[in-house]
């Protein structure tokens, strides 16, 4: 291709980017002599690269001449994923560094000449543990198996054995295993009775204290791991008899061959024996008794504890310097620290949701119980609320949830020396986390007290929003504040803003890059459209509905007035559905994000022409509850045309997620149309969040009272989300299977009509 | 001018057998009382876990015939309600379903009730607030119901569809009770009773149903019903192979993802 052209087709491509000249002739200037399959091949690609980052799409470029020795064609829009996975995760750098030295290794990987690459199973690995653990774990990369409780870490490849196969078999193994800890709770979090004397404080492991108060604290761990493996082993067998039987076919042989001089080889040994050279092995380090408990699965990590103490006893060597054994690869390691540091956090979670809990209870009392004392506080000091001392409190605290009346007992609050019962739900969750945690720091306590007072004084402070001064594009919102179960009147002021049509590619490149999928989707929205069905009892029609006509007959004789209505008719079932789309412009989305969520609309955009449902898109941002914007994109009664169309090429991102404000606007907006479905699709990339205090738990409960007013409504609201960390809240604002979580952006623009599809038929 | 009836018999709708059902909490209990009340009652619930069982045992318990209807979107009116037909030459009124177990004092239950149209199951409004009554338009009557009868409908409430969503209007007529699956001995026992299996099979189906069932997140809506589970267990018990069985009883009815089906499968494999 000659240079020229080709400069020309790229500048097409990137408008209304206009690129330094020179800059490109730099790097396409190398690869005219490339034959034009080639040329076009490579100009497929920018469009893919260039919106993500236009420096990214020159290095592309200039490498090509390189990557195409060793890439073919076909690999390079594989290739190129991977490269914009690295650039988004881990930076510009990163993704240079990947193009310019990996290929190599992504051939490598690609052939699969080392072993299994756990990226290559971990979609499929994932729901197994899940399923098998029965939550959400997750699985990380790490240099050396071990488990925190919340997390998994298993290394980035295996190569065990030559048979992937195998490989793929001790990844199962090793995760199930990991989580064999967590269900025979090896993690022993408080001292059982008759340890009392090993000092430990609450943020610690018990265990890790026990082990530590050893002389050598490696050789206890490794032995109180070794016991512990091999209870898990134990209760493996008895809980997934088909999984140990796999491993001691094809794993646990080319274990055994590893023997290693150390005092703990031979129990360590006895873990990947079969049960009846177990007990010899067991018996050389344990008494009868002790093995049989093992064996039968009755032992607790307490008799582990209690064992490792003697087995110390007698392998300690005092002048000997001890080395670790080496773990066998399913063992893992056990880092009891990790599991403090992933408890800390699950702690802190779970407490604050506790106060912030806590604190909307509190404020319920407001009233009657403390309202009293608000006053008289006043009154005295000159205070201007409740700060957080004014609230005293205290817990119940003999709770142990240790016998069955302990937690069927009312946990009781004692506020400002009355004493009341929690409403069930803050009950239900001090229980769990009492359960989880053995105690309540006092401070999430004085923090809800805290919360609560903060919030009693906004109430007092904050009227409602001056809106005289109002420009006309503009209307104003409640907002919902949950720590006052109240709303603050006129509280958002929602601005309307246009969207400079811009003329780009952007729209053909879309409509090229997925000309398959288009064709599919309009032929499935074609399907949905024609969803024809017979009619019965139509006053005129294609066919004689004869069970109409028996009916009229019999009425007639019967003496009543017989209906005329006697024909079948074939309908298309009339799709009476209007649909906002809101989609999120925050600046969370900028790069891939905003362009698959375009790339997403455009495609909708194709398909609804075929469906003839009324729909309207409109982008949101803003900043701070003064200036919330909206969009225009298209209205509902606005036809998809030229003008949409560049609207949807200029979505860009923006500033902040105030969901609140556009949920009400798209609500008003349906209110007052005739259709027989309404819907609300907001298309998000995470939680919703603005600049003041437009966080957390308030922007959630914010978002969720909208979409309650939208149900009020009678208006079904439906959010499409890509955040990973959607999960927990996300049920709890729209509300279980009123929402779906996309994990791969990549595949949005095809998710999307997909979703539209299932949700509206 | 006269109008015959055709006279439907009511004995086939009689539950002689007491039907096997097994309590997990206070369902049975609210139903009786509900009954006694003459409120309607709404049984929500994910496919499979026993609700159509539910009724059976409640109308055994009650004595009172169960008019079942399997609610599907053709479903009208007249259906429910009853029509005219021609017997050698004579107009003759056919009681629907609903009409019959009112005039009966039986039970009726309406499966599946958000897969009939909004405008056939208004019908029953009148008959499940404190009027009880069911207009026949064109029988000129308005029939009261008696205390023994009792309208139930169920529903599953895990369907995306919003068109398939149940109205507040209708939902706030109802005493609902909530349906789950039971907890793994009681299900596991359910599976040995109701599939022929032993202890040991039952346990590990359970243990499998409970592994799908947390794939929420996952991509997976539903898991392993109790259906699906006893269903599994009849291939077993019929000679074919716990593995075949699973895959073709238990895994594959659940998902069409590649990805998910191999994870289930893997679960499989490590269960048995
Ligand atoms: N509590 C129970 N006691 C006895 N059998 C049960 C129980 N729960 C479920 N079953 C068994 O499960 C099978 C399926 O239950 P059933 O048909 O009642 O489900 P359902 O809730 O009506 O499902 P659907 O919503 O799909 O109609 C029953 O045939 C029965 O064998
Ligand atoms: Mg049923």
């Amino acid at each position: 291709m000659k240079l020229a052209l080709f400069t020309e087709r790229f500048y097409d491509l990137v408008a209304p980017d206009i690129p330094n000249e020179w800059d490109v002739e730099e790097v396409l200037d190398p690869l005219i002599d490339e034959s034009d399959l080639v040329c076009e091949a490579i100009l497929g690609h920018i469009p893919v690269i260039w919106p993500v980052s236009h420096s990214l799409c020159y290095d592309f470029l200039r490498l090509l001449p390189k990557t195409l020795q060793h890439l073919s064609l076909e690999q390079i829009p594989h290739w190129i994923g991977i490269t914009l996975d690295c650039y988004e995760t881990d930076g510009l750098r990163a993704a240079q560094r990947f193009m310019q030295d990996d290929i190599e290794n992504y051939l490598k990987k690609l052939k699969g000449s080392g072993g299994l690459p756990l990226a290559s199973i971990e979609r499929k690995l994932l729901p197994y543990i899940r399923g098998v653990a029965r939550n959400e774990l997750q699985l990380k990369q790490g240099k050396t198996c071990y488990t925190d409780t919340t997390s998994i870490f298993v290394p980035e490849e295996l190569r065990f054995s030559t048979n992937n196969d195998v490989n793929f078999l001790l990844y199962k193994l090793i995760l199930t295993f990991q989580w064999g800890f967590m269900a025979c709770k090896s993690f022993i979090n408080r001292a059982p009775s008759g340890f009392s004397h090993i000092e430990c404080d609450e943020d610690t492991l018990w265990i890790r204290a026990y082990l530590a108060s050893f002389e050598e604290p490696l050789l206890a761990r490794d032995i109180f791991h070794c016991l512990e493996s091999f209870r898990v082993r134990i209760f493996l067998t008895q809980e997934l008899p088909g999984l140990m039987r796999a491993a001691e076919k094809h794993i646990f042989p080319q274990l055994l061959l590893k023997s290693q001089k150390h005092p703990l080889n031979s129990l360590q040994q006895a873990l990947i024996k079969d049960e009846a050279e177990l007990f010899t092995l067991l018996t050389s380090n344990l008494t009868d008794r002790e093995c049989e408990k093992y064996i039968s699965g009755e032992a607790s990590s307490c008799d582990s504890a209690e064992i490792t103490a003697k087995l110390f006893r007698t392998l300690f060597q005092k002048d000997v310097e001890y080395l670790p054994i080496i773990t066998l690869p399913f063992q893992g390691t056990l880092k009891l620290q990790a599991i403090e540091t992933a408890k800390k956090i699950q702690e802190q979670k779970m407490g604050e949701q506790f106060a912030d809990m806590m604190a909307s209870y509190l404020l319920t009392l407001s009233k009657k119980e403390l309202g009293e004392l608000h006053e008289q506080d006043k009154r005295d000091s000159g205070n201007q609320g409740l700060a957080e001392s004014d609230i005293s409190m205290i817990m119940d605290s003999e709770f142990s949830g240790n016998t069955e009346q302990e937690k069927d007992a009312p946990i009781l609050v004692s506020i400002n020396n009355e004493q009341l019962e929690m409403p069930v739900e803050l009950e239900e969750f001090t229980k769990s986390f009492l359960d989880e945690f053995g105690h309540l720091p006092a401070h999430f306590l004085s923090s809800a007290a805290g919360k609560a007072g903060q919030a009693m004084l906004e109430q007092e402070v904050s009227g409602p929003a001056d809106n005289s001064t109002q420009p006309k594009s503009t209307l104003s919102y409640d907002e919902w504040d949950y720590r006052r179960q109240g709303y603050r009147k006129s509280w958002c002021s929602l601005h309307f803003k246009d969207l400079p049509p811009i003329r780009t590619q952007f729209i053909q490149n879309t409509l090229a890059k997925y000309h398959g999928l288009t064709i599919r989707l309009r032929h499935q929205f074609e399907m949905m459209r024609s969803q024809e069905r017979f009619v019965k009892r139509q006053r005129e029609g294609d066919d004689i509905d004869f069970d109409a006509l028996v009916e009229s007959i019999s009425d007639s004789r019967a003496g009543i007035s017989s209906s005329d209505r006697l024909f079948i008719r074939l309908k298309r079932d009339e799709r009476d559905i209007a649909v906002v789309f809101l989609v999120d412009m925050s600046n969370s989305t900028a790069g891939w994000v905003n362009n698959a969520l375009k790339e997403s609309l455009v495609l909708m955009a194709e398909a609804m022409a075929v469906l003839g449902d009324r729909y309207a898109i409109y982008g949101f941002s803003g900043m701070r509850r003064s200036r919330c914007e909206l969009f225009h994109v298209k209205h509902l009664a606005e036809p998809y045309g030229e003008q949409v169309k560049e609207r949807i090429s200029s979505i860009v991102p923006s500033e902040y997620t105030r969901m609140g404000p556009p949920i009400r606007h798209a609500t008003e907006l349906l209110k007052d149309i005739d259709a027989k479905v309404r819907i609300i699709i907001t298309l998000t990339d995470g939680k919703p969040e603005d600049y003041d205090d437009y966080k957390g738990k308030y922007a959630i409960e914010d978002t969720r009272h909208a979409l309650l007013e939208a149900k009020t409504a009678d208006i079904h609201p439906f959010c499409i989300t890509i955040d990973h960390k959607a999960r927990e809240y996300m049920k709890h604002m729209y509300g279980p299977a009123n929402y779906i979580f996309i994990d791969n952006v990549r595949k949005l623009p095809q998710r999307i009509p997909e979703i539209y599809r299932v949700l509206t038929s | 001018m006269s109008r015959k009836i055709i006279e439907t018999r009511l004995e086939e709708h009689l539950i002689t057998e007491k039907p096997y059902y097994l309590a997990s909490g206070k369902e049975i209990e609210i139903a009786l009382s509900a009954h006694k009340n003459g409120l309607p009652l709404l049984l929500k619930g994910p496919t499979g876990c026993g609700k159509t069982r539910f009724m059976q045992f409640l109308a055994w318990k009650l004595g009172r015939p169960l008019i079942t209807v399997s609610c599907h979107d053709d479903l009208s009116t007249s259906d429910l309600v009853g029509r005219f037909l021609i017997r050698s030459g004579e107009a003759v009124w056919a009681d629907g379903p609903l009409t019959l177990a009112v005039r009966s004092g039986a039970i009726c239950y309406l499966d599946e009730i958000v897969e009939a149209r909004k405008d056939t199951t208004v019908v029953i409004h009148p008959l499940a607030d404190d009027r009880r009554e069911l207009p026949v338009e064109k029988l000129g009557e308005l029939l009261s119901a008696p205390p023994e009868f009792m309208i139930s409908v169920s529903y599953n409430p895990g369907y995306q569809s919003v068109l398939k969503d149940l109205k507040p209007s209708t939902r706030q007529r109802f005493v609902a009770i909530s349906f789950d699956y039971p907890n793994p001995e009681m299900e596991a026992e359910i599976v040995c009773k109701e599939a022929g299996v032993d202890k040991k099979l039952a346990d590990s189906l359970v243990k499998l149903a409970g592994m799908t069932r947390s794939l929420k997140e996952s991509g997976l809506a539903e898991g392993a019903s109790t259906r699906l589970l006893i269903q599994t267990g009849q291939l077993i018990q019929d000679g074919i192979d716990v593995h075949t069985a699973c895959r073709a009883a238990l895994i594959e009815p659940l998902s069409d993802d590649p990805e998910l089906l191999a994870a289930l499968q893997e679960m499989v494999s490590s269960v048995f």
